[in-house]
C-alpha cells in the first residue's frame, strides 16, 4: 500500500500545475472580452467615476500585476472577492450556489448509473435481439443529443402537455425547506417537512432525468460489452453448471465482475456531469454554479469565474482520485 | 433466492411511500391566502440603493421603499412620497421637504430628517456606481427639525424633484444598513412592502407592511420567481407556476402567446430608445447636409418590421414618446423617409453615382442582443437606396465600443442606445447634445444657440416653459442630426387572465402593491 501513498501525493502535485495553466488561460481569455466594469455601467456614469470604480477593483494595475496578485492570494487560500454588485467574496457566492448544483448532481449521476447499468445488462442478456438493438440505438442517440434540447422537450410534454412537473425551479413558491445541508431533498427530511420533500423531488425530477439520459447512454454501451465479454468467461459457465439461477449468474458473477470498467467511466464521466450540469441548469433555471457561472461570465466578473474554475477543477481532481484508489481496492491486482 | 426476493421487497418499500407522498396534493399551503407570483429573467443585483444600479433592483426598492416623492402610477407626474410636500427657494438653489410624521422602518428606527440626511450622506461618502445621481447636484444636506429636510444643490436644476424619485435618495435605516461599507439587511427599509424572505436567484417574498402610511397592498404576499433563461418564463406562465412574466419575454414569444391568447399582453411604450451618432466635428460629417442626407434616408419602418417584427416602434426624437414635450421632430422636418432629399443634399455636396458617398457604419454585436447585425445591415441597405452611398460595416466588441471608440472619436458614424437615469427629457438631450458633455457620447457637437437652450431648461423650474424649450432642443436637433433617433422599445408584460392592476409606464418600475387577483 506504500507504493499507493507515493501515487496520491504524486497525483496531487501533478494537479496544481494542472489548476495553474488553467487558471492562466481563463485569466487571459476573461480579460481580452473586456473590464466588468463598463458591462455593468454601460457608458451612462461620468469618465471619472468608471476610473474611480476600475480603481477600487484593482483594473488599472498591469495584467501582470493583476495575475500574480491573484495567485498570491490563492496560494494563501483565498479566492477573493466578486468585482460586480455587492463585492461579495467569491467563497459566499459558491457556497450559494453549490448544493443546487450538487443535488442536481447526485440524482442525475445515479439516474444515469441505473439506467445504463439496467438497459446496458438487458441488451448483454437479449444479444442481437430486438431489445439489444433497441438499446444500443439508445446508447448511441442519447450521447449525441443536446441538454437544452431534452430539457425543453421534456419540459413541454411533462411541464406544458401533462401538467404533471414544474418546469423550472428547485422548490414551489413559499416551501424552501430550513437549511441545513442546503440539499432540499435531505433538508425536507431532516426537518420532516414532508410538503416541502414532495415539492423539491417534483422538481428535482425532469433536471434529473435530462441530465441522467444524456450520461446514461455510455453506460449502456459500456454495461453491454463488458458484460457480454463476461458471461463468456470459464467462471460463468461453472456456476451455470453448478445449477445456479440465470439471475444469480447475471448479477451476483457477471454483473459484478463487469463493474471495474463501469466505475472507471464513472471517475471519467464526472467533468461532463459538471459540463452538463451547467446547460441542464440553465434550462430549468436551476440556482447552481452552472447559472452563476453562465452569468458571471456575461458580466466579466473575473474573480467569480476564476474561483469557480479552481473549484471546479479541484473536484475534478479530487474524485478521480478517489476513482482511482477504490479501483485499487476493488481489484487486489492493481498497483500503482 | 430468498435473500434476492427480500432485497426486492426492501426497494419497493423504499420506492412506495414517495409515490405516495408524490401523488398526494400539498393542501396545506393551498389552503392560506394565495400570493401573486411574478416571473423575472432580471435578477437583484445588491440590495443597497448605495451601490445598485440596474433597472430591476431599483424596481424592487420601489416597492420596499419609497422616496420623498414618487411618481402617479401610468404617468411621469410626480406625487408626495415619504414627504408630504415640498418648496424650492426662488433662487433653486434649495429645495425644502416636509415628511410625514411618525413613520419608521422595517427594524423599528423612526425615519425622520435626520435618517433621511444619514442616507444621502451615507451614499455619497461611499461614492459607489449610482452616487453621482446624488453627488453630481447636491452640495449637502440639512436638518432643519425632525420633519424637515433641507437640499442645497451645487446649481439650480429644475429636474430635482425627479432626481429624488431615483434609488439613491431611498432613505434606509442607520440601524441596519452600516455607514462605511455595502450592505443587504432585508430589513430597515420603509415602503408598501416589506421583505418576509429572501434566497438570491430563487425567490424574493414580500409581505404588506402594515406600518405604511398609504393604503396597504392589494395582495398581502407578493412573490418575485427569478428565472435564467426566458424560455423557461414563458412556460411557467402557460402552465400557471407564475401570474406576471415580466422583463423580458422574447419577441418571438411574445408573438406567440398573442397568438394563443390565453394570456394578457400589456403594452407600452418603454423609456428605451435607439439612434446613430454622428461624430459632427471631423469629416465628413462635420458637413451639416451629410448629417441630413443620412436622418433622411433611414428607413426606421423597416427595422421595426423585418427585425424587430413589430415589437419596437419607430422614433422621431429623443425624448421618447409618452414623456412631456416630445414632438416627432425628425418626421415634421424629414418625413417618414425622404429619399429625394437626401440625394440632393448628397448631389450639392458634390457626391455622385459615380463618386459615392463612402462611409463605414460601426455597430456592436455584443451589447444590444442578437438582432442588431440586422438592424445594422437594414440601415446600410437604406442609405444605399439612395444610390449614392457606399456604407461599410464595421462592428467592435462592447467594452472597447463603449470605453475606448466613442470618447476617442474613432467612428464617424455609430449604432448606441439609451436607458435613462432619470426620467425627465434632459436627460435624453443634454448628455448628447451640450458642448460640454457630447464628446463623452462620441458626438462631438458644439452649438451655442442649443447650450443655451438646454442651459435654460435645466433650471427653469416652470414646467410649462421647460416643455417649449424642449420642443425648441428637439427641432434645433432635427434641423442639424447631429443623433437621429431609430426606434423605442416597448415594455411587455404578460399576465394570467384573472390579474389585474399591472400597470406599466414609462417610468419602468412595477408597482407590485397595486396588482390583484380577481
Amino acid at each position: 500500500m506504500a507504493s499507493l501513498k507515493v501515487y496520491i501525493v504524486r497525483r496531487v502535485l501533478l494537479a496544481i500545475p494542472m489548476i495553474f495553466i488553467l487558471l492562466s488561460i481563463v485569466f487571459l481569455i476573461m480579460r481580452v472580452a473586456g473590464d466588468p466594469v463598463s458591462a455593468i455601467l454601460g457608458g451612462h456614469a461620468p469618465q471619472e467615476q468608471i476610473e474611480q470604480i476600475k480603481q477600487q477593483l484593482g483594473l488599472n494595475k498591469p495584467i501582470i500585476f493583476q495575475f500574480f496578485g491573484y495567485i498570491g492570494q490563492l496560494l494563501r487560500g483565498n479566492l477573493g472577492r466578486s468585482l460586480i454588485w455587492g463585492q461579495r467574496p467569491v467563497v459566499n457566492e459558491i457556497w450559494d450556489h453549490f448544493p443546487a448544483t450538487l443535488e442536481l448532481s447526485i440524482s442525475a449521476f445515479l439516474i444515469s448509473i441505473i439506467i445504463g447499468i439496467f438497459t446496458g445488462t438487458v441488451a448483454a442478456t437479449h444479444r442481437n435481439r430486438f431489445l439489444d438493438h433497441t438499446f444500443r440505438l439508445y446508447g448511441i442517440i442519447t450521447y449525441g443529443l443536446f441538454i437544452p434540447w431534452i430539457g425543453i422537450m421534456l419540459q413541454l410534454l411533462f411541464g406544458v402537455y401533462l401538467g404533471l412537473l414544474p418546469i423550472g425551479g428547485r422548490i414551489g413558491t413559499l416551501m424552501e425547506p430550513k437549511s441545513i445541508t442546503g440539499l432540499y431533498v435531505l433538508d425536507s427530511l431532516l426537518t420532516l417537512n414532508f410538503d416541502s420533500l414532495v415539492s423539491a423531488i417534483k422538481h428535482l425530477i425532469l433536471p434529473s432525468v435530462t441530465l441522467g439520459v444524456y450520461l446514461s447512454g455510455i453506460y449502456t454501451r459500456l454495461t453491454r460489452t463488458h458484460l457480454m465479454e463476461t458471461l463468456e468467461k470459464d467462471f460463468i459457465k461453472a456456476a451455470r453448471a453448478r445449477g445456479l439461477s440465470e439471475r444469480a449468474v447475471i448479477y451476483k458473477h457477471g454483473l459484478k465482475n463487469a463493474f471495474i470498467p463501469i466505475l472507471t467511466m464513472m471517475g471519467l464521466q464526472f467533468a461532463l456531469l459538471l459540463v452538463g450540469a451547467v446547460l441542464t441548469e440553465i434550462t430549468f433555471s436551476w440556482p447552481g454554479m452552472g447559472t452563476l457561472l453562465f452569468e458571471r461570465i456575461t458580466y466579466r466578473d473575473f474573480t467569480t469565474v476564476q474561483g469557480i474554475i479552481v473549484f471546479f477543477a479541484l473536484i475534478v481532481v479530487t474524485v478521480n482520485l478517489l476513482v482511482d484508489i477504490i479501483y485499487a481496492y476493488i481489484d487486489p491486482r492493481i498497483r500503482y | 433466492m430468498k435473500a434476492r426476493r427480500m432485497g426486492i421487497f426492501k426497494v419497493i418499500l423504499v420506492i412506495l411511500p414517495l409515490v405516495a407522498l408524490y401523488l398526494t396534493p400539498a393542501t396545506a399551503s393551498a389552503s392560506k391566502t394565495k400570493p401573486i407570483v411574478l416571473g423575472t429573467t432580471d435578477k437583484i443585483t445588491v440590495l443597497d440603493p448605495a451601490k445598485t444600479y440596474d433597472f430591476y433592483t431599483w424596481e424592487v426598492f420601489h416597492n420596499i421603499g419609497e422616496g420623498l416623492l414618487k411618481y402617479k402610477p401610468g404617468t411621469t407626474e410626480l406625487m408626495p412620497g415619504i414627504a408630504k410636500s415640498y418648496k424650492v427657494s426662488s433662487d433653486g438653489f434649495e429645495y425644502t421637504f416636509k415628511l410625514r410624521e411618525g413613520l419608521k422602518f422595517t427594524d423599528g428606527q423612526p425615519l425622520n430628517a435626520a435618517a433621511v440626511k444619514w442616507s444621502i450622506d451615507r451614499v455619497m461618502r461611499l461614492k459607489l456606481d449610482p452616487s453621482w445621481l446624488v453627488s453630481a447636484f447636491v452640495k449637502r444636506v440639512e436638518v432643519v427639525d425632525n420633519y424637515t429636510v433641507k437640499f442645497v444643490l451645487k446649481k439650480p436644476v429644475s429636474f430635482f424633484p425627479s432626481l429624488v424619485t431615483t434609488t439613491p435618495y431611498i432613505p434606509v435605516s442607520s440601524k441596519s444598513y452600516p455607514a462605511d461599507k455595502v450592505a443587504e439587511p432585508t430589513v430597515g427599509h420603509y415602503g408598501p412592502y416589506k421583505i418576509k424572505k429572501w434566497v438570491r436567484d430563487v425567490e424574493l417574498v414580500l409581505e404588506a407592511n402594515p406600518d405604511y402610511y398609504g393604503p396597504q397592498p392589494k395582495s398581502k404576499l407578493f412573490v418575485v420567481k427569478f428565472y435564467k433563461n426566458a424560455a423557461t418564463m414563458r412556460l411557467a406562465l402557460e402552465t400557471g407556476e407564475i401570474d406576471v412574466a415580466w422583463k423580458s419575454l422574447r419577441p418571438i414569444d411574445i408573438k406567440s402567446l398573442k397568438s394563443k391568447g390565453k394570456q394578457k399582453i400589456l403594452e407600452v411604450p418603454g423609456p428605451y430608445i435607439r439612434y446613430i451618432i454622428c461624430r459632427c466635428n471631423k469629416p465628413p460629417f462635420d458637413d451639416v447636409r451629410l448629417r441630413e442626407a443620412v436622418a433622411a434616408a433611414i428607413d426606421r419602418d423597416r427595422i421595426c418590421r423585418e427585425a424587430y417584427k413589430g415589437t419596437v416602434k419607430p422614433l422621431y426624437s429623443m425624448v421618447p414618446m409618452g414623456m412631456w414635450s416630445h414632438i416627432d421632430a425628425f418626421k415634421q422636418e424629414y418625413g417618414e423617409r425622404n429619399l429625394e432629399l437626401a440625394k440632393k443634399l448628397l448631389t450639392e455636396a458634390g457626391y455622385s453615382k459615380e463618386n459615392p458617398f463612402e462611409i463605414e457604419l460601426w455597430y456592436t454585436p455584443t451589447h444590444y442582443g442578437d438582432l442588431e447585425a440586422d438592424v445594422a445591415a437594414i440601415i446600410k441597405e437604406s442609405l444605399e437606396e439612395t444610390g449614392l452611398i457606399k456604407v461599410t460595416l464595421k462592428s467592435a466588441e462592447w467594452a472597447t465600443y463603449a470605453a475606448k471608440y466613442i470618447t476617442a472619436g474613432t467612428m464617424p458614424i455609430f449604432l448606441l442606445g439609451w436607458y435613462p437615469d432619470y426620467i425627465d427629457p434632459d436627460d435624453y438631450t443634454t448628455v448628447f447634445l451640450h458642448s460640454k458633455w457630447s464628446p463623452d457620447m462620441g458626438v462631438f457637437y458644439s452649438n451655442p444657440t442649443m447650450d443655451n437652450l438646454l442651459d435654460k431648461a435645466r433650471t427653469e423650474i416652470e414646467i410649462k416653459n421647460r416643455t417649449e424649450l424642449y420642443k425648441k432642443v428637439q427641432k434645433l436637433m432635427a434641423k442639424e442630426a447631429p443623433v437621429i433617433p431609430l426606434f423605442q422599445g416597448i415594455l411587455t408584460a404578460a399576465t394570467q387572465p384573472n390579474i389585474e392592476g399591472v400597470i406599466l409606464d414609462p417610468v419602468m418600475l412595477l408597482r407590485y402593491y397595486l396588482i390583484y387577483r380577481k
